[in-house]
């Protein structure tokens, strides 16, 4: 109680107030900050780590990415006569260690975060849908 | 005129960012009279699965535990791991890493002012510490490639170099927080109310808080001036030029004062960090020294191979993470996974001098002095 | 140039005024005159007038529940509502549209009649505050000799409905939540009260025309003779102990989620719920009228005199409304920036600090006037 007579001014109250004055007036670097999705879309590094992609040529189906794997997500399945990887979207962390252990630089990972789908099923991602194909420039 | 004491139940959901948390008050009218904490609603058996997986499979798992600042987790058992098998890690990993550290640190205080605020009922202190945060995770964003989980920092150094264009948008950083940190004290700091609220809240003595297991900015709101950063330096530490902050009264004011300097302080070291930056060559295509190759370490790790068994032993080491000391306990049998890991988390053991804190106390005051406490629930329950 | 004199003594006059000037009020009143019924035109009149009244109270109360979320978006530095119409303009038909569509639902032991009679008896004391405010000059549906006294009673009409709400729902939070409700509400109606006596010491009357008519005019040709001047810790108190009435953060534990989940109305779902919502804003604009009419000068601005004599009703009615309007944003700006105040801190602010401090500026006041210091 007493400290209500000590502060009777209620200073601190008052300079709270300028603060979010300035705010509404916008004034010295206060901007707003909203980034209206999905309208306008925020932009992610070019080193984000999203959908996975493998390309074509590089994948030796070599299985280490397999194995390095801590959720057992990536199995390698045959495709198009050779053996390629198929990732469970739905448990992958998104951690980046089938990137990092990949020998020949095949395994990538993309910016695409939007990968919301309707059933468990559509969630494993085979390589028809994460195979690429790096044209060769002459 | 004989009353009867009544059980109040403040249930595991509650509308506010703390998680999931039970608390069974018994009350006396308005006065509580015993608190009773139920936790494990967030329990993953993470120890559990360290037993299953490699040394170096596990680093993502570390980074669930304080999902607020997975850093210092990854950090601590990087450390520990480190310790272990005798690892060294070139400097300017090093510095990357405290570099990782302090940035996490004012992330973290920030959603601790936020959260309290937020449960006192001014909704605009979150809003503004969101806001911040969103710079640093675009910063981690350029730096690891994600935004809260980061899996940066391994055995013998860390992932990936720092990219192009990311210093100079650290400065721009740290000269917005300076600005910033001097908006929050005007608008909270000063606040009649907020101090009617604060002060003089959940006091206890210094001698309680260090038997119940309190670390960290909690306890050095008590008067006891225990910092590891400064008690056993690591890193590169001993070379920064920095303080450890303290408060002397014992209550909840100023628990959250200490946090408002570290804040400062954390900016300090960050300059100091970007300035004694040692250069180095950074060859990108490598990643912790497994080159396609040549297999030859870099600039900021050392060889660290995939199959790593370490010998024989235990270890014990423990680092100041924002909410405490944060300590990894691992015995490894010589093969490829350890036999154990256990985790000290500093919200477990910070949480359960609730109790006694709030003997006393009605509801609102147990909310801000909880508040104060720091607690996430991904460290209590791992 | 308009004299300085009331033209109308309410709106009926001026209604019956506008209709003689079209033309049609005489061959519409003889009409009625010769079938003997001539009190039915002035029934159909004063249907006209409430009609207007009960339209310009809820297209405020919508307004209001997007300006407040406007203002709040624009402290914390982001946008608001902005996808529902232009700049949101549409989000409270939408928000009412889809709690119209809510299910319903009355817990099982509560007692029927009482929980649903409840919302509507704290939903229209707040729409019978609009009677005696005046929103212009002539503006005013009826000017009760006893104004300013009838202002405090429908206020102090809710906390019973609100007892009714928290009993009917056999709940024992929403009970406590009506009890401590209740010793706010009642605990801030005597500062409250205290305080607009003072301003009764001044003009004599308790009609809010009278006290409006007594803040015409200026000092030294340029400071307006508002009565904030002459009590400013009259004016202090008033303000907090609205919003305490109201409340609204600073004195907003009910709806403090940690405590008492929603104090009472925990149990109301669907168009009940809405009814207490659209009560506490249409609270908030009639409150920010009193304030205006008491302290401010109602719609008495000082170029009205320059001004011809038929252009001063709306002139007046724009100047009360943008009066209003910053009283309500210095509502809004203030809950978003302070926190909570404890509930016993805040009856000790209450009934220790603001009811001895009222009743000083009341002693002081009537010294001064007995004194002769002002005229």
């Amino acid at each position: 109680m007493t400290w209500i007579s000590k502060n009777w001014t209620m200073v601190g109250i008052i300079k709270g107030l300028i603060l979010t004055m300035k705010h509404i007036l916008r004034i010295g670097n206060r901007p707003t900050v909203t980034v209206q999705y999905p309208y306008q879309k925020m932009k992610v590094s070019p080193r984000y780590r999203g959908l996975h992609a493998v390309d074509e040529n590089a994948c030796i189906g070599c299985g280490i990415c397999e194995v390095n794997c801590p959720n057992a997500t990536i199995q390698i399945v045959k495709y198009k006569a050779k053996w390629y990887p198929q990732v469970n979207i739905g448990m992958c962390l998104f951690c980046g260690l089938c990137v990092d252990v990949c020998p020949m630089n095949a395994m990538k990972m993309t910016g695409n975060y939007e990968l919301a789908d309707y059933t468990r099923e559509s969630l494993v991602y085979g390589p028809d849908r994460l195979l690429f194909n790096k044209e060769v420039k002459q | 005129m004989k009353t009867d004491e009544l059980l109040i139940n403040m249930g595991p959901v509650h509308p506010s960012t703390h998680g999931v948390l039970r608390f069974k008050l018994t009350m006396d009218g308005e006065i509580i009279r015993n608190c009773e904490i139920v936790m494990g609603y967030l329990h993953r058996g993470t120890e559990k699965l360290g037993e299953m997986k490699t040394y170096m499979q596990f680093v993502p798992y570390t980074d669930r535990l304080d999902y607020i600042s997975a850093f210092p987790n990854n950090y601590a058992y990087v450390k520990a791991v480190e310790e272990l098998a005798g690892i060294e890690v070139p400097l300017r990993a090093e510095y990357i890493r405290v570099l990782t550290l302090e940035l996490n640190r004012i992330v973290n205080h920030l959603v601790m002012i936020g959260s309290l605020l937020l449960d006192l009922g001014a909704s605009t202190m979150i809003m503004y510490g969101f806001r911040e945060r969103e710079n640093a995770l675009a910063l981690f964003d350029m730096l690891c490639g994600a935004r809260m989980t980061f899996n940066y920092i391994k055995p013998g150094g860390v992932r990936e170099d720092m990219p192009e264009g990311f210093i100079p948008k650290l400065n721009e950083f740290i000269n917005d927080m300076d600005m910033r940190i001097d908006d929050y004290e005007q608008l909270v700091s000063g606040n009649e109310i907020f101090m009617g609220r604060m002060k003089n809240i959940g006091v206890m003595s210094a001698q309680d808080a260090i038997n119940y297991g309190m670390t960290g900015p909690s306890l050095r709101g008590h008067g006891v001036n225990y910092d590891i950063r400064k008690m056993e330096p690591y890193s590169v530490y001993p070379d920064l030029d920095f303080k450890a902050c303290m408060r002397r009264e014992c209550d909840s004011f100023a628990r959250y004062m200490v946090r408002i300097d570290e804040m400062r302080e954390s900016l300090h070291i960050l300059k100091q960090v970007v300035d004694q930056m040692p250069q180095g060559k950074a060859e990108t295509h490598a990643k912790y020294g497994i080159a396609p190759m040549t297999g030859a370490p870099t600039a900021v790790s050392t060889y660290f191979p995939r199959i790593f068994t370490p010998p024989p032993g235990e270890v014990y080491s423990r680092i100041e993470a924002p909410k405490g000391e944060l300590g990894f306990y691992i015995v490894s049998d010589g093969t490829i996974k350890p036999y154990r890991i256990k985790i000290r988390s500093p919200s477990f053991c910070n949480l359960t001098a609730i109790p006694k804190m709030v003997e006393g106390l009605m509801i609102p005051d147990l909310i801000a002095a909880f508040g104060t406490i720091d607690v996430v629930l991904g460290d209590v329950d791992r | 140039m308009w004299t300085g004199d009331i033209m109308f003594a309410n709106a009926y006059e001026l209604i019956v005024f506008i209709l003689n000037f079209i033309g049609i009020y005489e061959p519409i009143n003889n009409i009625f005159k010769t079938l003997g019924i001539e009190y039915v035109l002035r029934i159909i009149i004063v249907f006209i007038e409430i009609a207007v009244l009960l339209v310009f109270a809820l297209l405020t109360i919508m307004f209001l529940t997007w300006m407040e979320r406007k203002v709040v978006a624009m402290v914390q530095a982001r946008y608001g509502p902005m996808v529902t119409g232009p700049r949101g303009l549409l989000q409270p038909v939408m928000d009412g549209i889809k709690l119209i569509g809510k299910e319903d639902i009355i817990p099982a032991k509560a007692d029927r009649w009482v929980f649903t009679l409840a919302p509507f008896l704290v939903f229209i004391p707040a729409l019978l505050i609009f009677i005696p405010l005046p929103f212009g000059e002539s503006l005013i549906i009826s000017d009760l000799k006893v104004g300013l006294l009838y202002l405090i009673a429908i206020s102090a009409l809710s906390p019973i409905a609100i007892l009714l709400a928290g009993w009917s729902s056999n709940n024992k939070y929403s009970l406590m939540g009506a009890m401590r409700a209740v010793a706010q509400d009642i605990s801030y109606t005597i500062p409250l009260a205290l305080s607009a006596i003072a301003i009764v010491l001044f003009t004599g009357s308790l009609s809010t025309v009278d006290i409006v008519t007594a803040q015409n005019g200026t000092w030294f040709g340029f400071i307006p003779k508002w009565f904030i001047f002459l009590q400013p810790l009259g004016f202090i108190l008033f303000l907090i102990a609205s919003i305490a009435e109201m409340g609204r953060i600073p004195f907003d534990f009910q709806e403090s989620e940690q405590e008492l989940v929603a104090g009472f109305f925990t149990e109301y779902s669907g168009i009940k719920f809405a009814m207490f919502f659209l009560a506490e804003y249409a609270h908030l604009f009639s409150v920010s009228a009193i304030v205006v009419t008491l302290f401010l000068g109602g719609w008495s601005f000082p170029i009205l005199p320059y001004l011809p004599a038929v252009l001063v009703p709306l002139v007046s009615f724009v100047v009360f409304l943008v009066k209003t309007y910053a009283v309500i944003f210095f509502a809004m700006w203030l809950r978003h920036t302070v926190p909570r105040v404890r509930i016993d801190q805040l009856l000790n602010l209450g009934w220790k600090i603001m009811i001895p401090l009222a009743l000083l500026n009341l002693l002081v006041t009537g010294f001064l006037l007995t004194v002769g210091v002002f005229k």
